[in-house]
Order: C-alpha cells, then structure tokens, then sequence
C-alpha cells in the first residue's frame, strides 16, 4: 500500500497546455475517484500515474517516492483499461500470470497466485479460454485479476465499466467496492458517471478542464459543492438553476429570482443587490401551497416511490422529485419552497459557492 | 426484347450469370492448360514426325531416374527456403523499424516500394552488372573488404553462384515483406502493449508474447505468398547465370523450360512443371493446416 501525491502536475502536449497546477494526495488504502466529463484530463493524470503518459511538469510521488521518470513496471501499480487491453493470443490463465511469468516468479507460486485470484473473480471455469470467448462483464474481470496478481501497492483503473451494460456496472460496481474493502489496497479510478463516483469513492476528486474543481467525501461534493459546475455534475437528477439579485428581507438574506424571493442561510457570503445563482435539487424541492416558486406541471413522471415532476417555471424549465401521496396532474399549478440550507448560492460572475 | 432478356438474367437469384465470365476465364486460361498439361505428361513429341506420340509412363520413370532432376530440385528447395527465411527475418526487422515514427521514415516507407517497380528480369541484369568479376561494385566491395577473394568471380563459381542470385532476389523481395508486416504492425491495438509494459514485460517479450501471435495470420499469408512464388524461380537465374556454372543455379522452373522450349521434350517439360506444381501444393496445404491459416 502507498500514497500517491500529486505536486503542480502539469501536462502539454507539443505546446498545447492541457493541465496545470494540479496538487493533491491520496492517503493509504483510499479508493479515490477522479470526476469529470471526457477531455477533462483524468484519464491522462492516471496515465502520467501509470507511467504512460510523461508528466510535464510538477512531482509525482508514489510511497513517497518521486516516480516522474521510474518506468512503467518499476512504480509498483496495476493499471485495468477501459476497453480491458487483455493480451488477445493468451489464454485467461497466462493473461493474468503473464506479469508474474515475466518477473519470473516459480511457476508453482504463479499457479498458486492465478488460481487464488480466478477464485475471488468466479474465473476458475474460464481459465483455459481465450479473451474473445469471453463476455464483456468476464473480460473485465479478467482484467481485474491480471491487476491483482501483481500485488501492486496501488491500483488504477481507466473507466473499468463503461463498455458494459447497465446491471453488470452496477454489480461489478459492488464487487469492485467489495474488492477493495478486502485487499485495502489505494485505489485510483477513473469515470465519468457521477453514481459511480458516488457509491465507490472514500473521496471524489472533480475535475475540469485539466483543473480540480473540489476534493472531498462523496457527500461533501454533493451537500456543498464548490462551484455551479459540479453542482451541476454530481446529482443524478440534474440541479436546478435560477439566476437572480440578493436582497434582504425580514433580516434574513433572500434572492429575488424569476421564481420568486428564495430565502438562503444568513452564513452565506452574499453582499445585498449582488448578481447570484441560486441552485435547488429536485429532491430538495418541497411542494408548499404558498411556497415561492410558482410552476405549472407539464408531465408527471411516476417512478415507483416517487414522482418526479416536469415542471414550467418563469426561469426555465424546473424539476422536482416528491413523494406520491398527493395526486399531480399535468397542466395544474404546483408551488414548491426549499429550506435555506438547501439552497446552493453561486456567485454570477465566478460561479463559485458564495 | 434482347433488353428484356438482359433485365430478366440480371434480376433472376441464379447465380450463373455472374459466376459465368470468371469461370470461363479459368476455364480457358487455367483448367483447359492444366488438363492439357497432365494429358501432355503421358506423351511426347517427336520432332522429325512432327507428332505427338503416346508413350505412357515413360516420362514419369524418366523423371525418376533423372539426376538433373533431383539436382535442381535440391538447387530449387535450398533457393527457396534461404530467400524465404531472410526476407522474413530482415522484413519483420526492418517493420519494426521503420514503424517507429521518426522524422525521415515516412519517406523511407515511400522509397522501400520502389524495388517493387522494377521488373525482375532488370533486377537480376543490375546484380549481374554489380557483381561482374572485373567492374562489379559488390564485387569490389568484398574484395575490398576482404570477404571475397579476388580470384573468386561470384556467379561463375560453384559455390558463390547461388548466393549471388539470391542477393538479388533478397533485395527485390524484402521490402514486399516489410510492406505486409508493417500494415500488419499499424492494424495492433496500442493497449495489449500498454498493459504490458506496466507488466514489466521488455520490448523482446512484448515482440515473442504479443507481436508475434498477433501477426501470425499476416505472416502466414505472406510466407504463403513469397513461398509459392519462390518455388517456381525462374527470372533471376535466367538472366543471371542460366543455371550454371555446372548446375550449381539450376532451378525446376528453369530446368522444365529448358526441356520444353530449347529440346522440344514437350512432354518431359510437362512432367517437370506437373512435379512442381504438385510440391506447391502439397507445401502450401500443410502450412495452411499447421499455421491455420485462415482466407
């Protein structure tokens, strides 16, 4: 197990700059998630980590050691690709024992190491087969094993799941989870699917634009995100935006929205008559017969437990997510509120958390 | 009316008429010939007849007994198997060169095809030239080198002959091969290697485990290619040396042309060029069966 530090990492290709100053460090046994949409430069921090990409600029640190010129195989990593990478022409077993075979381990040793490993990953029937037999949810196991026989002190992953289908991510999520709770062993990985990041990370680290946009708990990122941006990103159902002017009202901070005067906490760093957006998620809204915002339901979406409403607001389009007891129609007015700790204000101009 | 015929042929779920014009080609320009060569086997012509006279088996026994057969059959198979294993080993080399991308190689890539270009027959005359025992520039770089001695001329001695000719051939035909490999090179997904090297595993490693299984259909298709083309030499001997000195260079191919065309054995020649054809095949079949080999 190790740390893994990243000092003013910075990245160019030729002399296009696509990351800069990034600076953070992951703890011992941390399953941490790198967040972002695609071209945000995750993938390529976790290939600088890996050794495949040159860092630019910055110190890497892997165990506390600087590993900015260690090659590949010396950094003591295993890295499972999005598309697996398996070795086509290997069958399962030489697949996973191939880094073991080339560090020449005994061959007993190895035996012993794939069988282990084909153990935990319900691979054992598949050992004598080819990748190409394989299917998608098989592969990426294999891949995972491949990684685990090493024994490496960190693990990365290259947005593991996403060529497979909804249920299998959703299990392999777990047994990755699942995984890792048993080995410990740092864990680096790489997604773009928010719910991933969600369920798995002990920490999420968001990025942008070769940035980090916020490092914190799951939860952190989504009870006070840093900046309209991710507030934007973390949520499965999106954020509701609504521009407006702060103002002070019965001495208690408000914004005067389209949708009407929303209170938010006296804390918030907010100066009366200044440019805000204020953020509200669906499932913060509260439906209230004299709540603020006013909107006209335009479809009803029953999902099981809850509803989630469509709806027509003065800004735009609005979206909530209540309980079923009452009965919505499409076309009649709904009015929500929201409590002003759940209210996420932005600055207009930065859209950072005020 | 004709029309209509036409539309009807061309929309009917027959498929003869499509199949009809290549099968008639084969027929009239491979089947007929090879027939026409078996029946030919089993007879001779006689010049002072001027007659093509049965005379059964006796072409085959011939064959049999014939030294200057299995002489050039030897020359042939050591011609073929030398020429087939340079042209693979420096081909793959040279792919894995020149597939790096280095300033100056595109170029490099472009200039390799233009041995291609040149007829065989012209190659072999430029070797010819390069290795004359008087002014040949080869020739005077071994010499020089002190590789060859200077009494020694390189396709008029018995022992260097074939190696001259097959200089020539070596050189047409590599870069044919470094062609196939390196378009068999570009097609390899980058990751297997990536995940390799995080393996630990060195470039010769990655070359044994991963480039070379994954390459193995391209190769098979170009040793299948080459070897069948190598059996049947015939254009770099020709003009090089024309078998000699002695039979040191005397190939099949050349041996059945010289039966047919200069000693009017027509039927000898069509037993000799029936033997070869049948080694080709033979050869090829169990390569494609070992290599699995797949069109």
């Amino acid at each position: 197990m190790a740390t893994v530090e990243y000092n003013r990492i910075g990245k160019s290709f030729g002399a296009v700059n696509i990351m800069r100053d990034v600076s953070f460090r992951i703890e011992e046994h941390q399953f941490v998630v790198l967040l972002g949409p695609s071209g945000c430069g995750k993938t390529t921090l976790l290939r600088m980590t890996a050794g495949l990409e040159t860092v630019s600029e910055g110190d890497l640190m892997i165990g506390g050691k600087r590993v900015n010129d260690v090659h590949p195989r010396d950094r003591d990593i295993a890295m499972v690709f999005q598309n697996y990478a398996l070795y086509p022409t290997m069958k399962v077993y030489d697949n996973i024992a191939f880094s073991l075979e080339v560090a020449k381990v005994q061959t007993d040793e190895i035996k012993r190491r794939v069988e282990a490993a084909a153990e935990v990953l319900n691979l054992t029937p598949y050992l004598q087969r080819y990748p190409k037999e394989l299917s998608g949810g098989q592969r990426q196991r294999v891949a995972m094993g491949r990684a685990m026989v090493r024994e490496p002190s960190v693990f990365l992953f290259d947005e593991p799941l996403s060529n497979l289908d909804a249920k299998l991510r959703a299990h392999m999520r777990t047994e990755i989870r699942q995984l890792h709770n048993r080995l410990k062993t740092t864990t680096i990985y790489v997604t773009h699917d928010q719910i991933e990041a969600m369920t798995m990370a002990d920490k999420i680290v968001v990025m942008r634009a070769g940035k980090i946009e916020q490092i914190g708990s799951p939860d952190e990122v989504y009870d006070t995100p840093a900046s309209k941006y991710v507030a934007d990103f973390i949520g499965s159902a999106a954020i509701n935006f609504m521009p407006g002017t702060v103002v002070t009202g019965e001495g208690q901070p408000a914004v005067d929205t389209p949708n009407g005067r929303i209170r938010v906490l006296p804390g918030a760093a907010v100066k009366p008559g200044q440019k805000v957006i204020c953020g509200i998620r669906p499932t913060d809204a509260v439906v209230s017969d004299d709540g603020p915002i006013r909107t006209r339901a335009l479809l009803v979406e029953r999902m099981g437990h809850d509803v989630q409403l469509c709806t027509a607001a003065p800004a735009g389009q609005f979206l909530a997510i209540v309980d079923r007891s009452r009965p919505f129609a499409e076309g009649v007015e709904v009015r929500f509120d929201a409590a002003p700790e759940k209210v996420h204000v932005f600055d207009a101009e930065t859209e950072m958390r005020l | 009316m004709a029309v209509a015929q036409v539309k009807r042929i061309a929309i009917s779920d027959s498929p003869i008429p499509w199949l009809a014009p290549l099968v008639a080609l084969l027929v009239v320009f491979t089947i007929y010939p090879l027939f026409y060569n078996i029946w030919l086997s089993f007879h001779e012509y006689f010049p002072r007849k001027r007659a093509i006279q049965f005379v059964g088996m006796q072409n085959w026994q011939q064959l049999w007994e014939d030294t200057r057969f299995w002489s050039s059959l030897g020359v042939t198979f050591v011609y073929f198997a030398v020429a087939l294993v340079f042209e693979i080993v420096l081909g793959m080399a040279i792919a894995l060169l020149l597939d790096a991308e280095l300033p100056g190689f595109g170029g490099l890539r472009a200039i390799l095809s233009l041995t291609l270009v040149i007829p065989p027959a012209i190659a072999g005359m430029m070797f010819l030239l390069m290795e004359d025992a008087q002014f040949g520039v080869l020739t005077y770089i071994l010499n020089s080198l002190g590789l060859l001695d200077k009494t020694t001329p390189i396709l008029a001695t018995s022992s260097t002959a074939l190696a001259g000719v097959l200089v020539a051939e070596i050189w047409q035909w590599t870069p044919f091969m470094v062609l196939i490999f390196m378009a068999g090179l570009r097609s390899l997904p980058a990751e297997p290697y990536e995940a390799a090297m995080i393996d630990g595993a060195s470039a010769f490693q990655m070359f044994r485990r991963l480039t070379l299984p994954m390459m193995s259909k391209v190769i098979a298709v170009a040793v299948l290619l080459r070897g069948i083309d190598l059996f049947r030499v015939f254009d770099y001997v020709f003009v090089m040396t024309s078998g000699g000195p002695g039979t040191a260079t005397y190939t099949l191919s050349l041996y059945a042309w010289q039966q047919t065309f200069s000693f009017i054995k027509w039927g000898y020649g069509a037993t000799l060029s029936l033997v070869s054809l049948a080694i080709i095949m033979v050869l090829a079949n169990i390569f494609i069966r070992v290599f699995k080999v797949r069109w």
